[in-house]
């Protein structure tokens, strides 16, 4: 029995160390030919072996920081009114909301950004079609807000009734108790809330893929959020279908994919320090 | 302030109701019964007039195989943290688990096409599905596994270490009468995350057609997830919209029904 | 003991208002989910000193202060201090839990320093005009200072359960309230603790009304010059001290006393 049980945990190690080995071995023939300056060069033609890896790198920045500058304070703003605010029963249907919100899946999300976003964006902005940096950041603020709803509300719950009746039998009125007692030690679960709706963001793929408009170049200005662009999910969906096995173009999808691999486990251990920190 | 924090919530709480009538409404023009046995009709082409049970059972058939290969790994991981790992293991196991489900689905995709796909010649199919969407669901199912685990008290464990019992009827006889409910509600949650993964299956594992039954585990299917996908870009077809909505209400029936199950599941646990 | 007393009574005495507040409940009553706490209590704290209010568990004493600074508000009848209903305090509910300010049975300290616990009731106006003497009088009057002056900026969560208990009284002193509510301030404390607490309450009942809700007998009889003696959410009876621990009246609060008496052996 135990015999089995290690062999099984050692086949789990293996396996994943196995696959992340490809991973790192199929970007070599890129990195050993283009190396780490791809990183900041604006120009993406796998025809011509530009490959330049900074437009997607700008893409899913500003793709993230859309989606968290709405998801954020709507979600939290949504997690003090359900656990502060609700009664009961209400708290519950909540939940209840927020799990089907969770639940729908990303290529159905993909189809609401297509078909209610874009000609939304299009009429609204005079857009050409709408596909844009904006269109992906608001269809991932859709998705990322029950992550963060969820880790909010956790976070508030997690705040003892004691230190609550503390504060109002000091005479502190609701708002001042929000912010003086509730929300800073609700914080370390707000944050690692945020960090992991961040890596949702951006590892989301297919949602992102049909509305960001696939687009290589540099948003210019670099702020004009209004224009297809490309982000790193978005351009691995769109030309893996396209890169032939073994060629320098599928090598650098894969340096795209490695990338991603490297920030969102970042993200995760920045989590796992604060849950650490928390934990103390 | 009150009143700020309602009006900035109001999108958070409208939004799963509004999104869900949204897409039922859309879909309810191709939703009869000819959409799950196909039609005869030749002027709905690019695929709208297939039958959409083989997508059906394409995703769910390949959902359940990679279930069936995630569970026993998930199990041995759980059960390694439990019974064999000192401290600093369980650190390691616990680190590697929020690392693993931090990395996007793509990137194992991308992964399992090089691996699978193209080193070990299985080609696009749905072998290499299941192998992709086990390893994607493998870090929450184990650490739904250990919670479960974890949950069980202490003294259960040491009273029936105490009679001497052996491992396995310690599995057997304590830990899964306590914990196969949470068990469970780990392995619904996994699966309803199986079958809406999409990104990492389209280039693995899914055509968009011709295939009614796959022959083998080595040959390819068609799934509900990548055939959304494929109509959604039909802009110019109108029936291939409809299609494309009314597959994704059956998506997303699919996935609720996992997800909310898992949902009332632990709910009836918690109290 | 003496000395910090004489030391610390002072500018107390100069701060409060000479009128001493009063406070009358008739015919409240509790009922949560068709659970009756408390029923048809009536009385009344006129004077300054300590009342403890005891009884067995279960007796609705704790549901009772909660009722008095309106954290628990689902109550029926009346509430009034100084002659005014408390559901229409003039300043509203959260100036009224500074006129009548409650201290839980677990100390509930904020993740923060010592000194910012003690002002953290106070507004930012309050805070500019001498903090430090503000910190330093509440924090003498609960009988804390000797034993945290140098470390007033260290984390409160530091501190022992005992000093944390002190540290909320301190909190409550600052905003000066008029009325004081204790709930089992003592309990599960460390002898000295309890001590130096006790020490603070009588001094503080010097000018103020302080309601103690105990079930420690002893404690009980050391304190206060009233008893209001409490069962299954009814007042039994209302006696000053020695009368109460004496010859009680009622049968219930002999058979109390008995059986508590027996706990204690």
């Amino acid at each position: 029995m135990l015999k089995i049980i290690r062999f099984g945990y050692l086949i789990a190690l293996f396996s994943i160390a196995a696959l992340l080995w490809f991973l790192v071995v199929n970007t070599w023939p890129f990195w050993a030919e283009f190396g780490l300056s791809s990183l900041w060069l604006d120009e993406w033609f796998p025809y011509e072996s530009l490959y330049g890896l900074l437009p997607a790198l700008v893409g899913s920045a500003w793709v993230m920081m859309i989606a968290m500058f709405f998801a954020l304070p709507c979600g939290l703003a949504a997690a003090i009114v359900g656990s502060e605010l609700l009664s009961k029963p209400w708290q519950s249907t909540l939940r209840l909301s927020v799990e089907i919100l969770a639940g729908i899946p990303s290529v159905v999300y993909g189809l609401i950004g297509l078909w209610i976003l874009l000609p939304w964006l299009q009429n609204t902005f005079d857009l050409i079609t709408g596909h844009s940096l904006l269109a992906a950041g608001l269809l991932l603020a859709m998705m990322i807000l029950p992550t963060i709803m969820v880790m909010s509300l956790d976070a508030l719950r997690f705040v003892p009734q004691e230190q609550r009746e503390a504060a109002a039998s000091l005479g502190l009125d609701w708002n001042t108790r929000l912010i003086t007692v509730l929300l800073p030690q609700a914080w370390p679960g707000i944050r690692s809330g945020v960090l992991l709706a961040l890596g949702r963001a951006l590892g989301e793929t297919m949602a992102v893929m049909l509305v960001v408009g696939s687009l290589d170049k540099m948003p210019s200005p670099i702020y004009n959020i209004l224009e297809p662009a490309q982000t790193l999910t978005s351009r691995i969906g769109r030309e893996m279908g396209e890169a032939a096995f073994g060629s320098m173009h599928f090598s650098a999808l894969m340096a795209n994919g490695l990338i991603l691999a490297i920030i969102s486990m970042l993200l995760s251990f920045m989590v796992l320090r604060q849950r650490k920190a928390a934990q103390r | 302030m009150k009143i700020l924090l309602w009006f900035l919530a109001l999108p958070a709480l409208l939004l799963p109701a509004f999104a869900l009538l949204y897409i039922v409404y859309q879909a309810l023009p191709a939703l009869d019964w000819s959409l799950f046995v196909g039609t005869q009709d030749t002027k709905l082409h690019f695929g709208a007039n297939q039958a959409l049970w083989q997508q059906i059972s394409g995703s769910l058939l390949m959902m359940l195989l990679a279930c069936a290969l995630a569970s026993p790994i998930a199990m041995s991981i759980a059960l390694f943290h439990q019974l064999l790992a000192g401290p600093r293991q369980k650190l390691f196991i616990h680190a590697l688990l929020q690392v693993l489900q931090g990395i996007p689905p793509i990137v194992y995709g991308l992964c399992g096409l090089v691996l699978l796909v193209h080193l070990l010649h299985w080609g696009i199919s749905l072998a290499a599905g299941a192998v992709i969407l086990a390893i994607i669901i493998l870090p929450l199912l184990s650490s739904n596994t250990i919670h479960a685990l974890e949950r069980i008290p202490d003294e259960q464990t040491e009273s029936a270490l105490a009679l001497g019992l052996t491992p396995f009827q310690l599995l057997i006889r304590v830990w899964l009468p306590n914990a196969w409910s949470s068990m469970l509600t780990g392995l619904l949650l996994s699966m309803a995350r199986a079958l809406s993964e999409t990104a990492p299956i389209l280039f693995t594992a899914t055509v968009f057609s011709g295939v009614v039954w796959p022959d083998s585990i080595f040959s390819p299917v068609t799934s509900l997830q990548t055939h959304i996908f494929y109509l959604a870009q039909e802009g110019y077809n109108q029936h291939a919209i409809d299609v494309a909505w009314a597959s994704a209400v059956v998506l997303l029936g699919l996935v609720l029904s996992f997800s909310l199950c898992a949902f009332f599941l632990r709910r009836f646990e918690d109290h | 003991m003496n000395n910090l007393q004489k030391k610390t009574s002072k500018p107390m005495l100069a701060e409060t208002q000479p009128q001493i507040a009063t406070l009358a409940l008739t015919n409240l009553s509790l009922t949560l989910t068709d659970k009756t706490i408390l029923q048809h209590v009536s009385l009344s704290l006129a004077a300054s000193g300590i009342t403890c209010l005891i009884g067995p568990s279960g007796a609705g004493k704790s549901s009772l202060l909660r009722c008095l600074n309106l954290l628990q508000k689902a109550w029926s009848g009346q509430i009034e201090i100084q002659q005014q209903d408390i559901r229409q305090w003039p300043a509203g509910e959260d100036a009224l839990r500074r006129f009548i300010v409650l201290i839980a049975q677990k100390p509930a300290v904020f993740p923060v320093s010592i000194a910012e616990n003690v002002i953290f009731g106070l507004s930012r106006k309050q805070r500019k005009t001498n903090q430090d003497v503000r910190i330093k009088t509440c924090l003498q009057q609960a009988a804390l200072w000797d034993e945290v002056k140098y470390r007033l900026d260290e984390p409160a969560k530091n501190l022992s359960v005992g000093q944390q208990q002190r540290l909320c009284l301190a909190r409550a002193l600052a905003l000066q309230p008029k009325i004081l509510l204790l709930d089992e301030p003592t309990a599960s404390l460390d002898p000295r603790s309890k001590q130096l607490i006790e020490a603070s309450l009588k001094t503080l009942a010097l000018t103020m009304p302080v309601l103690c809700v105990t079930h420690d007998l002893e404690q009980a009889q050391r304190l206060s010059e009233k008893i209001i003696f409490m069962c299954d959410g009814k007042v039994i009876e209302t006696a000053d001290s020695v009368t109460f621990f004496q010859q009680p009246l009622k049968l219930e609060s002999r058979e109390f006393l008995r059986w508590s008496s027996c706990d204690c052996d």
